[in-house]
């Protein structure tokens, strides 16, 4: 049963990876563009959050690697993907760290990973360009961070509640 | 709708708001008409340009090229060989602190402000 169950969690990962990376690809083709770099939704993190609490950390992180690489160089390059990647990383660990805690909904938790995923690529950004004056980018994409994972959140705790548990298999 | 949220989420959100209007406060109030326009190329100075001059400055640096163009005292990304272009939608800048960058091609256009500034006056 455990090596079952275990078979079967991998092909869901596959699966959930296959489709985080699809909706990296509607977001990429939709005409969203705000101007500002790293304002933008993040639908691929809807996947990444309902992984994070049908499955565990590192089928999320699993996951989430997979999506950003694979997006990130078909859409952006090298060095889009290596900030993505910074952005995904340091966003999935806080939110694995706040679910812990116990305290916060999943729209909470969605809302501060939304933040650290900005954060992230803020601080590999500036790291690359080697200028920490990017920071005045700061507050927008603070903001825009808080709301998209907000509404992301909301749209996960809603997805969570509908699909049907032994999807994931426990 | 009822569960969506807990209470440390509102908490949470009101701590992140408050450091989000702080952070703005200080760089809005930090702000001022800039001088001159410092491009950087992977992190190193390339050229600084005066506001008050309009000119066109390209450019070019292992295939990729890069033209910022300065009008009235603001300049701005008008061409560059990036795939996001995200540089070029950035649009016109002319005060401190304001920044355009573009991360593929590792350009990035800064304004400083007059402090020392006199060249351009004189």
């Amino acid at each position: 049963m455990q090596w079952h169950s275990r078979t079967r969690r991998i092909a869901v990962s596959a699966m959930f990876a296959a489709l985080a990376f699809i909706f990296s690809y509607i977001e990429a083709i939709l005409p969203l563009s705000t101007g500002i770099p790293g304002v933008k939704l993040g639908i691929a993190n809807l996947v990444v959050i309902l992984a994070l609490y049908n499955m565990n950390f590192r089928y999320a992180m699993g996951i989430n690697v997979i999506r950003i690489l694979v997006a990130g160089l078909l859409f952006n390059g090298l060095f889009g993907a290596l900030y993505s990647l910074a952005g995904g990383v340091v966003s999935l660990t806080v939110m694995w760290l706040l679910k812990r805690t116990g305290l916060f909904s999943m729209a909470g938790v969605s809302m501060a990973g939304g933040l650290a995923h900005n954060m992230g690529q803020l601080l590999v950004a500036s790291a690359l360009v080697s200028n920490l004056k990017m920071f005045v980018y700061l507050p927008v994409l603070m903001f825009s961070g808080i709301a998209a994972g907000i509404l992301i959140g909301i749209t996960a705790s809603v997805v969570n509640g509908r699909v049907p548990k032994d999807v994931f298999a426990k | 709708m009822k569960n969506m949220f807990k209470k440390a989420d509102f908490v949470l959100l009101a701590i992140l708001i408050l450091i989000g209007i702080a952070l703005s406060a200080v760089s809005v109030l930090s702000a001022s008409r800039g001088a001159k326009a410092v491009v950087t190329v992977d992190g190193e100075i390339y050229g600084t340009y005066s506001l008050s001059d309009d000119q066109e400055i390209t450019v070019e640096r292992d295939g990729h090229t890069n033209k910022i163009t300065i009008k009235d005292g603001s300049a701005q990304m008008t061409y560059s060989t990036c795939k996001n272009q995200v540089c070029v939608e950035t649009g016109a800048i002319s005060e401190t602190n304001d920044s355009i960058v573009c991360l593929p091609n590792r350009v990035m256009v800064e304004i400083e402000g007059g402090e020392g500034g006199y060249d351009a006056v004189a």
